[in-house]
């Protein structure tokens, strides 16, 4: 699904150092802030910005940096709701609120998280590459247009993709 | 569902979703052929789109819950909540913090890539007393300091809001006057702490700020002394990987030389130098860190007035007070420490009289010995290298020795053991500098060498591999987890190569890269591999085998990351029994010990972390002696579990030990020692002796006041405790007062806003309900809500507690329509958060009881009369 070079560094390094890098940026997420949350997809582009200097990276496109990151974000993400999701002390499921009052009261649970990850883990069988789309767009934060470029199809096809992606997986959380 | 059926219901959704809702059925109705299953499926999809998703909702709010370090799992940085990060300094990054318990705000560095062997996390934890007690206006405190369990070390400093002094200076366009006279209080503020055997070691602009009021701060200081052994120098190359630019360095600190108070002196020169010239006194940006260095020592600084002939700092000047300004600047930066200021009171005295116009006492013949006889040539190969060299044989010494596997064959071990030295060693010493390149003595490229060098050695396979084991610990405590992995990885290999696939040396590798894995946090990986290496290492060498133990703890430490506690304690308390049964007592047990002490009583286990904190404090008394700070803090472990358990006096008991020692080991002016009082003077409180433990928190709070100042929220939670005992005894009126005074702290310190000065309202709402006089509550609690909602939200524990106080109050004034309103609001936003035998949801209840009573509700009294009978049963 990626290809790399033969002077590139492994895959595996690669992912092992953005997933780092997110991990350390992670720590510097703001709390309590009620103007500013941390979204996945600013961690993701501070990684890249970081990490993008290095020399070995240079070689990157930043597109497939972005994509190697988002992956690594996911994994950050669902380690985290794990453990919070594993973690006693919070007596069980712990519920975020979010600041969002048009909401209501909806709030995203670290269970949540983890439903998402099997679901998506599911869509993969079925479908790899609108699997590929949704971890791009919600974990990376990537734009339609980087989308269509990086995944070479039109952006009508990923708007598509994308659309029904998310009725898929909003149906197999509910069933899970 | 398979692929092609998802294809199909893709197709006839995309088609039918935008369709109009009457249109939709009939449309689908033809394009399915009448296959109502898949006309469902369609229409279930279409449903969740209409609905929105999780995915429409975005993850930034889950996100930024979910990656809060977390704090209920493990303390994770002490008691301190990390706000946001303010910068990134050489050592570490810095954060803006704040006090979980207290709301005080303070700078916080955590030094990520200093890894601290138990041994120096002591030594650490000692260093900071000095610190702490440094008390000037000019300085930024030291609050506090520690090291997680892993060896982060961290330091908790005053916040300090300011910039740079050289950007100061720019920004404002000082005069030089005016720049000199900045100076001045620097050197005010350094001369302080030289006299309290303090030495800064990395003056350099950025570590003093002037805040927004033209003052100056100094921060930072001696922490470049805590991580090394030898001298200043090497902290850049230890704990960032990154050299940075010795601009500020003094010879002797490169020379790796002994370092003192003329250090100092010489950084500040620098800095004198490039504030009154506009620029530093050499250029690095297009020299390596090596040729840096050689300049540092050996080259001369071109003379302020000959370089800064046209820069309209020293436009004004006449001609003595230009030649004085060169004079000022280089007696600071004399290579040779005899001829410098020999103090920093005597640079300051020195700016003195050029600002008053008189003549200096600083000569100027002086400054035609600057070059001379007493700088070597062969510097390098000599003092700069051997600084560099014993930190490295330590590391070697330390991972070589825990490689060491118990073979019947010691002696080849031995001899394995000095080769590995021996090598290491002839890659720093030998050649003739002179002769050879320029060498670069970074802590990076030295073992980078080591590396290749060991490339070499494939007709020593043993050797060979070894040394890459070493190397690649070496790299995991020095943070270069990547290149770690690497050489943990091929040294797996060829031991595999070499000896097998199984056997003990392959089974130290494996646990190795558990070790890392867990750092890098993969734990599933982590836990694999440590789980294999133990077992492995159980096959071949008997139980009690050091590497056994080692391993045991490996696998310990990797389920502690992991977050699977129940098993972690297992596996540890396993390791404590390898350890002792090889060796009785050691340090090293003694820290397991107190691991898994905090294991267990964070796990709620009290018993069981009793017993290991008996363990850890007899070992330590053992290793330590009777009188070290560990044997207090292991003391107080053992009153927090019988204070937890409602034995009080037991509690005292042990407060009352450790206090001893504290006292002998920090002082009596001290932030630890006030912590101990606290403790103490809370078990005093809980067994009602309120006379008692008024005046041991009153100590406490005289110490917090002069250690921070009269005005400092440390002072405000201590006068809190005192307000409580006080409320406790019956003395409303000292109580009325503490808690004023609570509140009149937190308010200078914060402002109007902060959840602190709502607490402190409360407490004093609390004294008035207590005198019955509830008018005078009643408005109190309220505007304590108010903050609360405001400030921490309408959802928080506090607000909740702060409803049902004032629910209380409203009951006390038998209105009871609006207390219920309050009582179930904060009963509600309890129920949401805590266990439910909290004693504010017991309040709650007690008071719906009275309520419905009073107003003859008897079936909803009876519902919480039944719920404080069942929570009572609990407790029992």
């Amino acid at each position: 699904m990626i290809e790399t070079g033969p002077g590139d560094p492994p895959l595996e390094e690669l992912f092992s150092v953005a997933y780092e890098e997110l991990r350390r940026l992670a720590s510097l997420v703001r709390r309590d802030d009620r103007n500013a949350t941390m979204s996945p997809t600013t961690l993701v582009n501070e990684a890249f910005l970081k990490l993008a200097g290095a020399p070995r990276f240079k070689a990157q496109s930043p597109l497939h940096f972005k994509r190697i990151a988002a992956r690594a974000m996911r994994q950050v993400l669902v380690e985290a709701a794990r453990r919070r999701h594993a973690d006693k002390r919070g007596g069980g499921a712990v519920v975020f609120v979010t600041f969002d009052e048009s909401l209501g009261s909806k709030v995203t649970t670290a269970g949540d998280v983890l439903a998402l990850d099997a679901a998506l883990e599911a869509l993969t069988r079925l479908q790899p590459r609108q699997a590929d789309m949704v971890v791009l767009r919600f974990f990376g934060g990537f734009e339609i247009v980087e989308i269509a470029q990086l995944l070479d199809v039109s952006e009508a096809t990923v708007l598509r993709d994308w659309r029904a992606a998310k009725a898929w997986l909003a149906r197999e959380i509910k069933r899970g | 569902m398979d692929s092609a059926r998802w294809e199909r219901v893709q197709e006839l959704f995309h088609d039918a979703v935008d369709l109009p809702e009457g249109e939709r059925r009939s449309f689908l109705q033809r394009a399915c052929a009448g296959d109502e299953s898949l006309i469902d499926e369609v229409l279930s999809f279409i449903d969740e789109d209409a609905e929105g998703t999780l995915l429409d909702r975005g993850l930034a709010h889950a996100a930024t819950r979910l990656l809060d370090p977390d704090a209920a799992a493990l303390t994770e940085i002490g008691p301190y909540r990390i706000v946001r990060a303010l910068g990134e300094g050489g050592m570490g990054v810095v954060f803006l913090a704040e006090r979980t318990d207290l709301g005080s705000q303070a700078a916080i560095k955590i030094l990520r890539d200093a890894w601290l062997s138990p041994a120096r996390r002591e030594r650490f934890a000692t260093e900071q007393q000095t610190l702490a007690h440094l008390n000037h206006p000019s300085i930024a405190r030291l609050y506090d300091a520690g090291a997680r369990s892993d060896g982060t070390p961290w330091i908790v400093m005053e916040y300090v809001d300011g910039v740079a002094i050289t950007d100061y200076c720019r920004a404002h366009t000082l005069a030089i006057a005016d720049r000199l006279r900045l100076v001045r209080e620097v050197c005010d503020a350094v001369q302080y702490a030289h006299q309290h055997l303090v030495i800064h070691r990395d003056l350099k602009p950025s570590n003093i700020l002037v805040t927004t009021e033209g003052h100056v701060k100094l921060v930072d200081f001696g922490i470049s002394k805590q991580l090394d052994g030898a001298g200043g120098a090497l902290t850049h190359t230890m704990t960032g990987l990154r050299l940075m630019t010795p601009a500020y360095a003094a010879p002797e600190q490169i020379r790796g030389d002994r370092v003192g108070v003329h250090t100092d002196v010489y950084s500040l020169g620098v800095i004198l130098y490039e504030l009154v010239v506009g620029h530093l006194p050499f250029d690095f940006s297009t020299r390596t860190p090596a040729e840096a260095e050689t300049i540092i020592v050996e080259q001369d600084a071109p003379r302020p007035s000959a370089v800064a002939g046209k820069s309209p700092l020293l436009a004004g000047l006449g001609r003595t007070a230009r030649g004085d300004v060169d004079v000022l600047c280089l007696t600071a930066m004399h290579k040779d420490v005899a001829r410098r200021y020999q103090s920093v009171e005597a640079l300051g005295r020195d700016v003195d009289h050029f600002l008053n116009g008189e003549p200096l006492e600083a000569r100027p013949d002086d400054l035609a010995y600057r070059t001379g006889k007493f700088v070597r040539r062969h510097w390098r190969g000599l003092a700069g290298a051997a600084a560099v060299l014993a930190v490295i044989v330590g590391l070697v010494t330390f991972y070589t020795a825990r490689l060491t596997i118990a073979r019947n064959d010691a002696l080849t071990e031995a001899s394995r053991a000095q080769r590995i030295q021996g090598l290491m060693l002839n890659l720093f010493t030998g050649g003739d500098e002179a002769a050879g390149p320029a060498e670069d003595l970074r802590v990076v490229s030295l073992i980078d060498r080591g590396v290749l060098e060991a490339q070499n050695l494939a007709a020593e396979p043993g050797v060979q591999v070894t040394m890459y084991r070493t190397l690649g610990g070496i790299y995991q405590s020095l943070g270069d987890l990547s290149k770690a992995d690497a050489l943990l990885r091929q040294a797996l290999e060829r031991r595999r190569v070499l000896y097998g696939a199984d056997n003990a040396e392959v089974a130290e590798s494996l646990v190795a890269l558990g070790l890392l894995r867990a750092g890098q946090a993969k734990f599933e990986e982590a836990e694999r591999f440590a789980r294999d290496g133990l077992a492995m290492s159980k096959r071949h060498l008997p139980s009690n085998d050091a590497a056994v133990a080692r391993a045991t703890t490996a696998l310990g430490r990797v389920l502690e990351d992991r977050g699977s506690y129940k098993e972690a304690i297992a596996v540890l308390e396993e390791a404590a029994r390898l350890h002792s049964s090889r060796e009785p007592a050691s340090a090293d047990l003694a820290a397991t010990l107190r691991e898994l002490f905090n294991t267990q009583f964070y796990a709620g286990n009290l018993a069981i972390a009793e017993e290991v904190g008996r363990r850890a404090l007899a070992m330590t008394r053992q290793v330590n002696g009777d009188r070290h700070a560990l044997v207090a803090e292991d003391l107080i472990n053992l009153g927090a579990v019988q204070h937890e358990r409602g034995q009080y006096s037991e509690a005292e008991r042990y407060y009352r030990e450790a206090l001893v020692i504290s006292e002998g080991w920090y002082g009596k002016d001290h932030y630890k020692t006030a912590s101990n009082l606290t403790m103490l003077g809370r078990s005093l409180q809980m067994q009602k002796r309120y006379d008692e433990a008024g005046d041991v928190l009153r100590r406490a709070v005289a110490i917090q006041e002069r250690v921070f100042g009269p005005i400092h929220p440390r002072v405000a939670s201590a006068v809190n405790d005192l307000g409580a005992v006080a409320q406790n005894r019956g003395d409303l009126n000292e109580a009325e007062a503490a808690f004023t005074r609570m509140g009149a702290i937190y308010r200078s310190v914060y402002g109007e806003k902060h959840y602190l000065i709502g607490i402190a309202v409360s407490n004093l709402a609390s004294v008035y309900v207590l005198q019955k006089e509830y008018q005078r509550a009643e408005p109190l609690y309220r505007q304590a809500i108010a903050m609360f909602a405001e400030t921490q939200s309408p959802q928080h524990l506090n607000t909740g507690i702060g409803r049902i106080k004032l629910g209380r109050a409203l009951v006390g004034m038998s209105r009871y329509a609006e207390a219920e309103t309050e009582l179930l609001a904060g009963y509600d936003i309890l129920t949401k958060q805590t266990s439910p035998s909290v004693p504010w949801l017991r309040a709650a209840r007690e008071d719906l009881v009275k309520l419905y009573t009073a107003s003859k509700q008897p079936e909803k009294a009876a519902k919480y009369q039944e719920e404080l009978a069942v929570q009572r049963s609990r407790v029992q």
